[in-house]
């Protein structure tokens, strides 16, 4: 039981960045790629029906924590604390602002949501990058430690480059490139590396660390029988705006 | 202020933000299932239109329904960690159902039903949205589940330093819950129905044109209000059969919060049940009383906030009831300066995001049920050049 929830942790983890890493990087490429209006609104309307599906693998991370693994959850979240504050407000501010941008049409209105997006994608990759150092070295190592800030810009240039591969995968008219599911899949897997290390290096911790058996089996029998429809949730928003859903010239809420 | 003061005031205020835009979800996914479903089944555009006017308001509500969740998931974990220590055990497995199956589901259908529009089949449209309200329900379901557990904590062993969970089963039959999960789904109908009322009421002043889309909105949220007002009472006196002794006896702030509610809610069960739900046929046309329905808007709201103020003070100074005190809930080694930074930071962001959204929800009510983004169709192509492809 045990190796199942560790098996759903790290997929839910490792998920994340596959796919709101991309979701980040047309955030942070909306000042780069897209100059006009139209450029931007088409670079949002690329992403927009998959962000509500993929931010929410991070909240059922934080949930995994808090019922699978209370104890390592009291420790690594405040031992995180001003990262994980600085990554909530990036995350709120990229939400808001992709909720926001087209609820008013003023040029100056549009411009700050924009900004909004660009700025919390940037802050959460760049957090995400010194979040992960500080648990590799134990929260020992002061937080804006070279090596951190190195992993942060690691982090946001993967995403960015995750992101471009989206674009070119799903409005290749955009990019001018195209590229297929498989460079999709692989610039995903990239972008989950440091993910990936995370689990790997942290198995032992997570595999010893479960909440007792009683709630555990409680938990088992509540979710693991319903991973399944979240499975394929998942899969019918990846069929109904596959690549070819993309520029059919309805506007896009986001 | 102590660091303890200012986590509870920052805990208090995020969670009160995020119930104010939770509860009008709650009442509004269901209006909006429904309006949707008419559509579906007679396919008339003035259905088409009320789905999309009111889901308009109901998404742009959403947005910061999710933003004050984030906030409040991650803030148990940084401010309140030795809650999670003593009784992570049991409060956890809530949350994380919550955030694992029930939002995770939400928050995808949800993505489907609005980009979904022109897309999907029209009956899997539907089903997208009767799927949110669903999981939304089952969502409010854990939430007070949780939140049962800790005004009273059954189902557990006591180990010294933390608790162990013994009988889940116990927790579902929670006396704190049975009521008071209905009571809260059935706020949240009162809630919907009263915005539906009152901007039905502005918009049939403001756009003579749109009278049939508001007419019939109008009746629509005068009948889920006798509907809701009416269970929210029953539920909500029923709950005293189960509350935990001595939680409302003397008169401090939660029995001041429990008497405005009550005042409130009974107040509303009188108007709609012996003066909106009589007068259905006639409302839309009776003019004179339309400033009095919009007036009517925020009172569930008030009711709600008093709600949730009574049920939570009546439990200090306990985190969970007789078991854990909110002072030994806080993460140790929390320093002021931290809880000053994250408060003025969460309260600040969240409080200017929550007066823009509800700038944004009234400015859709002003503007009417034209051009709205959601289920916007193709846009006409400009005859200005297309930059090629």
């Amino acid at each position: 039981m045990e190796l199942l929830w560790f098996a759903l942790f790290a997929v839910l983890l490792i998920g994340y960045f596959a796919l709101e890493g991309f979701d980040l990087g047309v955030g942070l490429l909306l000042p780069l790629l897209g100059r006009t209006r139209e450029r931007r609104d088409r670079m949002i309307a690329a992403m927009a029906p998959f962000v509500l599906a993929n931010e929410v693998w991070l909240v059922a991370v934080a949930g995994t924590l808090a019922g699978v693994y209370p104890e390592v959850e009291s420790r690594v979240i405040p031992g995180l604390y001003p990262l994980v504050m600085a990554a909530l407000i990036a995350w709120i501010a990229r939400d808001a602002g992709l909720w926001f941008r087209r609820r008013l049409d003023g040029a100056g209105w549009r411009a700050v949501w924009d900004a909004m997006i660009t700025l919390g994608s940037l802050g959460l990759t760049v957090t995400w990058g010194l979040a992960l150092y500080a648990l590799a070295t134990g929260f020992t190592a002061p937080p804006l430690h070279p090596f951190g800030l190195a992993l942060a810009a690691a982090v946001t240039v993967a995403c960015a480059f995750h992101g471009w591969t989206f674009l070119c995968w799903r409005a290749p008219g955009l990019t001018g490139t195209a590229r297929t599911g498989r460079g999709l899949a692989i610039s995903a897997l990239g972008t989950a590396a440091p993910a990936i290390a995370v689990v790997a290096a942290g198995a032992a911790r997570l595999l010893s660390g479960t909440t007792t058996p009683a709630a555990l089996s409680v938990l088992s029998l509540v979710v693991l029988p319903l991973v399944p429809v979240l499975a394929a949730a998942q899969l019918w928003v990846w069929r109904t705006f596959g690549r070819d859903a993309g520029d059919r010239g309805l506007p896009s809420f986001f | 202020m102590t660091v303890l003061d200012l986590a509870r005031l920052q805990f208090a205020l995020t969670a009160g933000l995020h119930f104010l835009f939770v509860v009008l979800t709650l009442g509004l996914a269901p209006l909006v299932a429904i309006l949707n479903t008419r559509w579906v089944r007679t396919g008339n555009p003035v259905h088409e239109r009320m789905t999309r006017f009111w889901g308009q308001i109901y998404v742009i509500n959403y947005a910061l329904g999710i933003v004050t969740g984030l906030v409040m998931e991650f803030q148990i974990g940084l401010n309140w960690s030795g809650l999670i220590h003593y009784a992570g055990d049991v409060f956890g497995a809530p949350l994380a159902m919550e955030t694992l199956v029930a939002f995770f589901l939400e928050s995808t259908f949800l993505g489907l039903w609005i980009f979904g529009w022109h897309r999907l089949p029209r009956g899997l449209h539907l089903a997208c949205i009767w799927l949110v309200a669903l999981t939304a329900y089952a969502s409010a379901f854990l939430i007070m589940l949780a939140n049962s557990f800790l005004q009273q904590p059954v189902g557990v062993v006591d180990k010294g330093d933390r608790l162990e969970l013994v009988d889940f089963g116990a927790l579902l039959t929670n006396s704190t819950l049975v009521f008071s999960f209905p009571h809260v789904i059935a706020a949240g109908l009162v809630a919907g129905s009263f915005v539906m009322i009152g901007a039905s009421a502005y918009g049939l002043r403001r756009h003579p044109g749109e009278r049939e889309l508001f007419t019939r909105s109008l009746r629509l949220g005068v009948v889920v209000a006798a509907l809701g007002t009416t269970m929210t009472s029953g539920f909500g006196y029923a709950q005293f059969a189960g509350v935990q002794e001595g939680k409302f006896t003397g008169e401090g702030p939660a029995q001041v919060a429990l008497g405005v509610m009550t005042l409130i809610g009974d107040n509303l069960i009188l108007v709609a049940l012996f003066v909106l739900l009589p007068l259905v046929r006639w409302l839309p046309r009776w003019r004179r009383l339309h400033p009095f329905l919009i007036a009517l808007t925020p009172l569930p709201f008030i009711a709600a906030i008093a709600g949730w103020l009574a049920r939570e003070l009546g439990r200090q100074p306990w985190v969970i009831w007789q078991k854990l005190s909110v002072a030994d809930a806080l993460t140790p080694g929390l320093t002021p300066g931290m809880l000053i930074a994250s408060s003025a930071a969460f309260t600040g962001v969240v409080g200017v995001l929550a007066i823009i959204d509800y700038l944004l929800i009234a400015r859709v009510i002003r503007r009417g049920p034209t051009r709205l983004a959601l289920g916007a169709g193709p846009e006409v192509p400009e005859p200005a050049p297309v930059p090629s492809l």
